[in-house]
């Protein structure tokens, strides 16, 4: 279960924890869009994500570029362990840009 | 540019060759009329007696479009994988992986033994193999979570390092993830031990691989499969079993653990 915790400001902060999964969507897409109201740009905090898989990954890029093209990109920070291997694995850099990972 | 809405979906058969028989049977599809059963048995030949693998583009009317037809010698039998393009899906224009390279990918894995493609008695047999640790009936993200802890549990009491373990995990829950999705909804995920090995039987009632469900329009849970789950298995895993036809599937996970 993914489980998020919102900062808000002028570049509010989803910070996400738990896991990513097939079941994330909802949770994922409705936090960021409560982040979002206002926003330039919303942060995505993978600190504490335990475990990712092609489907959490899947949801993350299209998501990614669905608000790259609203108007309110996406940037991702402290990508866990599991996130990294998953993410370079999966060339998801290559997919979403490489401005969505500016650390 | 084939007309999408005519011709069939791309699509993955297999056919099996035994040496001395003078014809082929199905293991993924059906044997159809006008297969051109004389050449593929002699192709089968040629590729058991050289030894190597084989593979040919068949041309089809138009010039976009092409069939491939991989011949892979085992020993006392050949499979051959016929890969349907029809011009589907080629290219999606998006982040998810074409048809035909997941497609391409499995012809590989099979051509160098990563994947093998599992008969009906064969699945049976090698389900059952070794001793039972765990069994999951799995119909939600929640019993899937509760199996990858449980395998979790069991591979970090296995002297697998954290990699292969999380690798493992990954795996599994990439499994699991496509029976979810695209197997009916509903299965089973059962953990063995084997001598040198650990194997998972992901297995479902499902009507079986229907390769177009991997690149389909969004589901109601919000998301595209990118291709990309099977692809993992056969990377991360050391040795891959399928079995899928119009009453299930199952797929056999090994990693090995000495």
């Amino acid at each position: 279960m993914l489980r998020t915790t919102i900062a808000p400001g002028p570049a509010p902060t989803v910070f996400l924890a738990g896991e990513m999964d097939l079941d994330c969507a909802d949770t994922l897409r409705e936090a960021v869009a409560e982040a979002a109201r206002g926003a330039q740009t919303v942060v995505l905090d993978f600190a504490d994500v335990k475990f990712i898989d092609s489907s959490g990954t899947g949801i993350f890029v299209r998501l990614s570029l669905d608000m790259k093209s609203q108007g309110t990109p996406l940037v991702a920070r402290n990508l866990s362990p599991a996130v990294k291997g998953v993410f370079d694995m999966l060339r998801v850099r290559d997919l979403v840009g490489d401005e969505v990972f500016p650390d | 540019m084939a007309d999408q809405a005519a011709d069939p979906p791309a699509s993955l058969q297999v056919f099996r060759y035994l040496a001395g028989d003078d014809t082929v049977r199905a293991v993924i599809g059906e044997v159809e009329a006008g297969l051109p059963l004389e050449d593929l048995v002699a192709h089968a030949t040629e590729a058991l007696k050289s030894e190597r693998f084989m593979c040919f583009a068949v041309s089809q009317s138009g010039g976009f479009v092409a069939d491939e037809l991989c011949f892979v010698p085992q020993g006392d039998r050949c499979d051959i994988l016929s890969i349907r393009t029809n011009g589907w899906q080629r290219h999606h224009g998006d982040h998810r992986r074409s048809l035909v390279e997941i497609l391409n990918n499995m012809a590989a894995a099979v051509a160098c033994g990563k994947l093998r493609i599992l008969d009906e008695t064969e699945v049976v047999q090698d389900a059952r193999a070794g001793t039972q640790l765990l069994h999951f009936v799995i119909d939600d993200s929640a019993s899937l979570t509760a199996a990858r802890e449980a395998v979790d549990v069991v591979l970090q009491e296995s002297d697998v390092d954290d990699l292969t373990r999380q690798r493992t995990i990954l795996c599994i829950s990439e499994a699991v993830t496509n029976m979810l999705l695209h197997g009916g909804g509903q299965g089973s995920m059962t953990l063995r031990r084997l001598d040198d090995r650990l194997r998972v039987v992901v297995a479902d009632d499902g009507p079986g691989m229907n390769f177009l469900n991997w690149i389909g329009p969004p589901t109601k849970k919000g998301q595209a499969s990118m291709g990309y789950g099977f692809q993992i298995i056969l990377d991360y895993l050391d040795a891959v079993g399928l079995r899928t036809g119009r009453t299930g599937t199952t797929l056999l996970l090994d990693r090995k653990t000495d």
